[in-house]
C-alpha cells in the first residue's frame, strides 16, 4: 500500500522526482512508524524527512507532539537533500530506500553557567552527582548543578590544568586529583553527598611530587589505585592514590610560609614508575584500559604505553602538535586527538599499517583544546577548540551536529555529563552547561 | 621570298652533300652530280635583279658557292685523303674572307648602309648633347663643336626662296644637310605607299620549280606517302588521353596566373611592420604623426567644441598637459585662419623623426621560465608556519622584543609601556606582569632552563629579572644569584645570556669591544649589534655596513664581511655556525656563509620597508625576518653538512596580520625552540603565533 504524503516543500515543488522509501527505526513503539513504504519528493532535507515522520506518527498517533529526527541511510546521517545524498553516494533511487530514523542529538536547553574567578582550565563530568572544574586562580572546584559550588579544593601554588575523579564505586567519600602548573599533583577526598549552604574548603590528603617542570594532563585508572601523568618534562609518571601507603612516608608538613592553618597531617607520594619516549611536553594522558595508556604530545605523536612494561607499543605521527586526546567509539578503540591546527582526527590503531586518520573533522577555525568522546555511544564525540566553539559530532557525518556559541572566548577544557549535557569552561571563566543531549 | 627560301634550301642541302662527302669520299658518281646541281643553280642565280639588301646576303652564299665549287673541283684534282676536320675549317675561312672581299668591290655603291661612316662620335643616342654646343668627342678625346645653325628666321626666309628647299633635310647624326635626289624622293613615295620600293622589282614574278627539269632520270624519291601521314597517331591520343585524365585527377597542375599587385598602397595605414617594404634589414619606418580626426575639422560636432567651463580648466592645468589644440567653429572653409603654428609644428615634427632613436631592440628569444632557478616546492619543506591562531594581547604599547624560554612553555615580551610581560605560549595568558617603568629594548631569556631569569635593558639599565616560574628550588636558586648580580655595563643594546664555559668569553667580550669597536661606534651614535658564535669562541660585531669577527679566545680579527647593505638592522647566527643572516634597513636580507667568502652567498630583496629582526629556527631548516610593512617572512635555509652543498634558500610564506602603528610593523619575530611556529611583536601591542 502506498501512501503519498503532502508536505510543504511537496507542494512548492509538483514535479520533482519521487523516491520509494521505508523508515525503520530501533525506537521504541510510540515512535515507530508503520513499515509501509511511501514515495516521497526526492528534493526533501533532514527536516522535511523529520516533519514526514512526524506526520506518520501523528496519523497513527493522534496525541504525538512532533519531534526531531534524524536520518541514517546506509550508515551515513543525511546531511543534504534526499537526491544531492543519493547522487553522492551512488545509490539507486529506484529501490524502495531504507530510511533508519534516530532522535536527533542536540542540546536543548542552556544551563545557568557557573562563575569562576579565573579562566577555567580543566573540568570533568565523569561523575553524575558533580562537576569537577580545575581553574587558573590555582582552586579546584565542585559544583552540583544550576551553579552551586560545594567545595573548594584548596592548595595549589600554580595553576590547576588538569582534573579527574577517581572511580570509588561504594565509598561514601569521592576521590578526586588534579594537576598544576606547580609541578605537583594533588588527591583529594570529599563527601559529594553533604548537603552545604556555602563552599566547603578542604585540602587535599595526598601530593604527589616528581615532576620538573609544570604537569599538564592527569588521568586515572580504571580501578581508581593509579594515576598517571604528563608533563612539560617530557615524562609520564604513574602514582599511587592509596592513602595508607606501604611506604608510610606520614610527613607532617611544617607550617607554611603564608599558608598557616594547615594543620592535618599529608602524605607525599612518589612516583612508581615513569614513562619516558616523548621528546616535548606530553599535553594529554588517558587510561582507558589496566594494561595500556595512550599519550598525545607536543612532539606530533600519538603513544599508547604497555604499563607493566613501561614502553610504548605503537606510535602514530600527526604532523601537529597534539593538545588533548581521548579513547572510544566502536569498542573504546578508536583515538581521537585534536590540537595545533582546526582539525579533529580520529584514527582507528587496530587498522594495520597505516597511521593515516580515518575521520577528519575540519569545522573549527583554531586550535582544538578538549575532545571527549560519549560514553555509552560509539559516534558520539565533543571537541572544544580556541575559537569559542564546542563542536558536537557524529562519525556518521562530517558535519557537526551542533555547534554550542555560548563561549566568549577561548574554550580550554569540555566533558559530558550525565550522559546527556555537555560542560566545558574557557577563557571567559564560565562554567556552560548545555544538557538535553539525547543520546540513546 | 620564296626564292629566297628556295635558295636556303640549297645552301642546306649542299652542307649535307658536303659532309657526305666527307663520309664517303669516293662516291665519285654522285660528286659528280652535285657539281652538276650547284652549277645550274649559279645560273639561275644570275637571272636574278633584286638588288635588295636579301638578295645581298644571298649573293654572299653564291659567292660561297662559287668558292666552294672551286675548292672541290680542287679537291678532285688532288685526289687526296686528308684531314677532313681541318680541311673543314680551311673551307670556312675562305669563305668569309671571300664574301668580305667581294662586298667591298661591287656592292659599296649600291645603299647609304654602306656609305663609310663620317660621324666621328661614335654611336652614342644624339639626345644626351641635346643642350651642349659640341655633339660628341673625337677619338683624340677633344670637342667636336656643332655647326653653326641658322636661325629660325633667315632659314625659313631661305626656304622661301629656294624651291628645293623641301627636298633638303637635316642629317643630325652626322650634322650636314643633305638634299634628296629624285630617285631618292621617288624610292620614299613608293615606301610610303606600301610599294616595293624599287620599281623594277616584281612582286608577283612567276615560281620557278628548281627541282623540276626535263632531263631528269632520277626522281628524289618516289615512294608513296605512308599511311602514318594521314592517320591520326594512335600513340599520341594515349598519351593525349593520359594527360587529360592526369589533369582531371589534379596530378598536373598549372601555374596560377600570377595575380597582379595593386598599384596602390594605404596612404594612413601603419607601415611600422612593413619592413619588407625596404630592401635592407635595419629599415626602421618614421614613425607616423597623428591623424587628424573630426576635431580638427573646420566645423566639427558640437560635443567636441569645449565649453568655457573647459577652457577655463585648461587654464589651470600644466603647459605640457594642456591640449594642443582646442577644436572651434567655423562657418565655412574661407573664414579659417591661417595656422599659426605651422611651422612650429613641422619643426616639432622635423626634430621628433631626427631625435628619435630608430634602433632595433634585439630580443633574446628565452622563456623567462626556464631562467628562474629550480626550488623545491613549498609542500615537500612543510613544517613551516603558515597561519595565526593565537594572539597575546594585552601591552598598550608596541612589543619591542620577545624570548622564548628554551622548553617553549613561556615567553617574555618588552614593551615600550615599560612592562616585561610572561605568556604561556599554549594558552596565551598573561601570567606576569613586570614593570620596569622605562620603555624595554631588549629582553632576553636565559637559555639555562634551571635558571629562569630575564634579562631586560631598559633606558640605560640591564636588568636581571627574576621571572617567578619553577619550583621552590629553582627559586631559591635564582634568589641566590640575584643577590650578587649587580646591574653594570651601560650601552649595551642586547645582551645574550651564554652558557657557563662561555662565561669568560662574555666578560672578554665585553672588556675586549667596550674599549675598542664599541667606543667608536657610540661616539658616532649608533649602537653595533653582535652575536656569539653558538659553540666556538667567536664573536660577530656588525658596523654600520660590515660584519666583523672576532676570535675571543686570540682576541683578535679574523674575518670582516662586507655586506653591500646601506645599514645593517639585525643579525643572526644559524645555530650550526657557518651561516649568518643580516638584515638591513632597505629590506634586504643578506645570508652569509662563512665557508665561502666575505660577500654574501645569497641577497634576498623581499621588504619594501626595514627589516627589523630576523631570526633562525634551533632545529628545523627555518629562517625569518620581519619588517615595518607589518609582514613577516618565512624562508626555508637548509644547511648541509657536505661541504660540497650550498645551502639552499627557499622563499615559504608571507605572514600578515600586523597593522602598522606610527610607521612601525613587526617589531621582533623569534621561532619557538621546538616546534615550527613563529612570535612576531608587533608596533601594534599585539604578539601574533603563527603555526604550521
Amino acid at each position: 500500500m502506498d501512501m503519498n504524503i503532502e508536505t510543504p516543500e511537496d507542494q512548492n515543488e509538483e514535479n520533482s522526482r519521487r523516491v520509494q522509501v521505508r523508515f525503520k527505526t530501533k525506537l521504541k513503539p510510540p515512535q515507530k512508524v508503520p513499515s509501509n513504504s511511501i514515495a516521497i519528493p526526492s528534493n526533501l532535507t533532514r527536516f522535511g524527512l523529520s516533519s514526514v515522520v512526524n506526520n506518520l506518527l501523528q496519523a497513527v498517533n493522534p496525541e504525538w507532539k512532533s519531534e526531531p529526527f534524524d536520518f541514517l541511510i546506509n550508515g551515513e546521517l543525511v546531511r543534504m537533500s534526499l537526491e544531492q545524498f543519493l547522487l553522492a553516494k551512488g545509490i539507486s533511487a529506484e529501490k524502495v530506500l531504507e530510511i533508519e530514523y534516530i532522535k536527533a542529538v542536540a542540546p536543548q536547553k542552556e544551563e545557568e553557567p557557573s562563575l569562576h574567578d579565573d579562566w577555567v582550565s580543566a573540568v570533568d563530568g565523569s561523575n553524575p552527582g558533580f562537576i569537577l572544574t580545575g581553574c587558573y586562580d590555582n582552586l579546584g572546584r565542585v559544583w552540583k548543578a544550576g551553579g552551586v559550588c560545594t567545595h573548594i579544593l584548596e592548595g595549589h601554588c600554580g595553576a590547576v590544568s588538569s582534573v579527574n575523579i577517581i572511580k570509588s564505586d561504594g565509598l561514601k567519600y569521592v576521590t578526586v586529583a588534579t594537576a598544576s602548573k606547580d609541578q605537583t599533583l594533588r588527591l583529594w577526598k570529599f563527601d559529594a553527598e553533604e548537603l552545604v549552604n556555602h563552599p566547603k574548603k578542604i585540602r587535599s590528603f595526598k601530593i604527589l611530587r616528581g615532576h620538573k617542570a609544570s604537569v599538564h594532563s592527569i588521568a586515572a585508572e580504571t580501578s581508581g589505585n593509579m594515576v598517571c601523568s604528563g608533563s612539560w618534562d617530557c615524562t609520564i609518571s604513574l602514582w599511587r592514590t592509596n592513602d595508607s601507603d606501604a611506604a608510610g612516608n606520614q610527613v607532617s608538613i611544617k607550617k607554611r610560609k603564608g599558608n598557616n592553618q594547615v594543620e592535618e597531617p599529608q602524605l607525599e607520594g612518589e612516583a612508581i614508575s615513569t614513562l619516558v619516549g616523548h621528546t616535548q611536553c606530553v599535553s594529554s594522558v588517558v587510561w582507558p584500559q589496566q594494561e595500556t595508556i595512550y599519550s598525545a604530545s607536543w612532539d606530533h605523536s600519538v603513544r599508547t604505553w604497555d604499563v607493566e612494561m613501561g614502553k610504548d607499543l605503537s606510535d602514530i605521527f600527526c604532523g601537529k602538535a597534539l593538545n588533548c586526546i581521548d579513547i572510544g567509539g566502536e569498542g573504546s578503540a578508536l583515538i581521537a586527538a585534536g590540537g595545533s591546527d582546526p582539525i579533529l582526527r580520529i584514527w582507528d590503531p587496530r587498522k594495520p599499517g597505516t597511521s593515516a586518520p580515518v575521520f577528519q573533522f575540519s569545522s573549527h577555525n583554531s586550535w582544538i583544546s578538549a575532545c571527549k568522546w560519549h560514553n555509552k555511544s560509539w559516534f558520539h564525540l565533543i571537541s572544544a577548540s580556541y575559537d569559542g566553539k564546542v563542536m558536537l559530532w557524529d562519525l556518521r557525518t562530517a558535519w557537526p551536529l551542533s555547534v554550542i556559541d555560548s563561549h566568549k572566548d577561548k574554550v580550554l577544557c569540555a566533558d559530558w555529563w550525565r550522559g546527556d549535557s555537555v560542560i566545558s569552561g574557557g577563557v571567559d571563566s564560565k562554567l556552560c552547561v548545555s544538557s538535553g543531549v539525547s543520546i540513546q | 621570298m620564296r626564292e629566297r627560301k628556295k635558295s636556303s634550301a640549297v645552301e642546306v642541302s649542299s652542307v649535307k652533300k658536303k659532309k657526305e662527302k666527307k663520309t664517303k669520299d669516293n662516291n665519285e658518281p654522285r660528286e659528280q652530280k652535285e657539281k652538276e646541281e650547284s652549277q645550274s643553280i649559279m645560273k639561275q642565280q644570275k637571272n636574278t635583279t633584286s638588288r635588295s639588301k636579301k638578295e645581298k646576303q644571298r649573293k654572299a652564299t653564291e659567292d660561297y658557292q662559287s668558292l666552294r665549287e672551286s675548292e672541290l673541283s680542287g679537291d678532285e684534282v688532288h685526289g687526296t685523303d686528308h684531314d677532313v676536320d681541318n680541311a673543314d675549317d680551311h673551307h670556312e675561312e675562305d669563305q668569309t674572307d671571300g664574301s668580305e672581299g667581294h662586298r667591298g668591290v661591287e656592292e659599296s655603291d649600291s645603299s647609304e648602309d654602306e656609305v663609310a661612316p663620317r660621324n666621328t662620335i661614335g654611336d652614342v643616342p644624339l639626345e644626351w648633347y641635346k643642350d651642349e654646343k659640341h655633339i660628341g668627342y673625337d677619338i683624340s678625346g677633344k670637342k667636336i663643336t656643332k655647326k653653326e645653325r641658322q636661325d629660325k628666321l633667315a632659314s625659313f626666309l631661305a626656304n622661301v626662296d629656294d624651291s628645293k628647299s623641301w627636298r633638303k633635310i637635316y642629317d643630325e647624326y652626322n650634322d650636314e644637310e643633305v638634299e634628296l635626289t629624285k630617285e631618292e624622293i621617288r624610292l620614299v613615295q613608293r615606301l610610303l605607299k606600301g610599294k616595293a620600293p624599287h620599281t623594277d622589282f616584281d612582286q608577283y614574278a612567276d615560281y620557278v620549280d628548281w627541282f623540276k627539269y626535263d632531263d631528269a632520270l632520277h626522281p628524289l624519291s618516289n615512294a608513296p606517302e605512308p599511311k602514318r601521314r594521314f592517320i591520326p597517331s594512335k600513340w599520341e591520343s594515349k598519351k593525349v588521353v593520359q594527360y587529360v585524365r592526369a589533369i582531371r585527377k589534379g596530378l598536373i597542375k598549372f601555374d596560377e596566373p600570377k595575380e597582379e599587385e595593386p598599384k596602390f598602397y594605404l596612404l594612413w595605414g601603419d607601415d611600422s611592420s612593413a619592413a619588407e617594404k625596404a630592401n635592407h634589414l635595419a629599415y626602421i619606418p618614421a614613425p607616423k604623426p597623428k591623424l587628424p580626426g573630426h576635431e580638427e575639422s573646420y566645423n566639427p560636432s558640437l560635443e567636441y567644441i569645449p565649453t568655457q567651463e573647459e577652457l577655463n580648466s585648461y587654464q589651470l592645468m600644466y603647459e605640457e598637459d594642456r591640449p594642443k589644440f582646442i577644436p572651434r567653429r567655423f562657418t565655412s572653409l574661407r573664414s579659417v585662419p591661417a595656422y599659426e603654428n605651422a611651422v612650429k609644428d613641422s619643426f616639432e615634427r622635423c626634430m621628433d623623426l631626427y631625435l628619435c632613436p630608430r634602433v632595433r631592440k634585439k630580443r633574446v628569444n628565452i622563456d623567462p621560465e626556464t631562467l628562474k632557478p629550480k626550488l623545491p616546492s613549498r609542500k615537500d619543506l612543510k613544517p613551516y608556519p603558515v597561519a595565526c591562531y593565537l594572539e597575546y594581547k594585552g601591552h598598550k604599547g608596541a612589543v619591542v622584543s620577545i624570548s622564548t624560554e628554551a622548553s617553549g612553555q613561556w615567553f617574555a615580551s618588552g614593551s615600550t609601556d615599560g612592562t616585561v610581560r610572561i605568556w604561556e605560549v599554549e594558552s596565551g595568558r598573561c601570567l606576569r606582569v613586570l614593570e620596569i617603568g622605562e620603555a624595554i629594548q631588549y629582553v632576553a631569556w636565559n637559555p639555562l632552563p634551571e635558571l629562569p631569569v630575564l634579562a631586560v635593558s631598559a633606558g640605560q639599565d640591564v636588568l636581571i629579572l627574576n621571572t617567578g616560574l619553577g619550583n621552590e628550588e629553582e627559586q631559591r636558586r635564582v634568589k641566590d644569584l640575584l643577590h650578587v648580580e649587580t646591574p653594570t655595563a651601560p650601552d649595551v643594546l642586547d645582551l645574550g645570556l651564554v652558557e657557563d664555559h662561555l662565561l669568560k668569553n662574555l666578560l672578554l667580550a665585553l672588556m675586549f669591544t667596550l674599549d675598542g669597536v664599541f667606543g667608536r661606534m657610540a661616539s658616532q651614535g649608533r649602537l653595533p649589534l653582535h652575536v656569539f658564535h653558538p659553540t666556538r669562541s667567536i664573536f660577530f660585531v656588525s658596523t654600520k655596513k660590515n660584519i666583523r669577527v672576532y676570535d675571543l679566545l686570540k682576541q683578535r680579527l679574523i674575518k670582516k664581511l662586507e655586506t653591500g647593505l646601506k645599514e645593517v638592522s639585525s643579525i643572526a647566527i644559524h645555530p650550526a655556525g657557518d651561516n649568518l643572516i643580516v638584515g638591513s634597513r632597505e629590506g634586504k636580507l643578506c645570508w652569509f656563509d662563512m665557508d665561502l667568502s666575505s660577500k654574501p652567498y645569497r641577497v634576498l630583496k623581499c621588504h619594501p620597508k626595514d627589516i627589523t629582526n630576523v631570526a633562525f629556527h634551533r632545529s628545523y631548516p627555518l629562517f625569518a625576518s620581519c619588517s615595518d610593512d607589518c609582514t613577516a617572512y618565512v624562508f626555508h635555509g637548509m644547511v648541509y653538512s657536505d661541504l660540497n652543498q650550498n645551502p639552499l634558500i627557499v622563499p615559504l610564506e608571507i605572514l600578515r596580520g600586523h597593522t602598522s602603528s606610527n610607521g612601525r610593523g613587526v617589531m621582533d619575530c623569534k621561532f619557538h625552540p621546538r616546534q615550527p611556529w613563529l612570535f612576531t611583536a608587533g608596533a601594534d601591542s599585539v604578539i601574533r603565533l603563527y603555526c604550521h
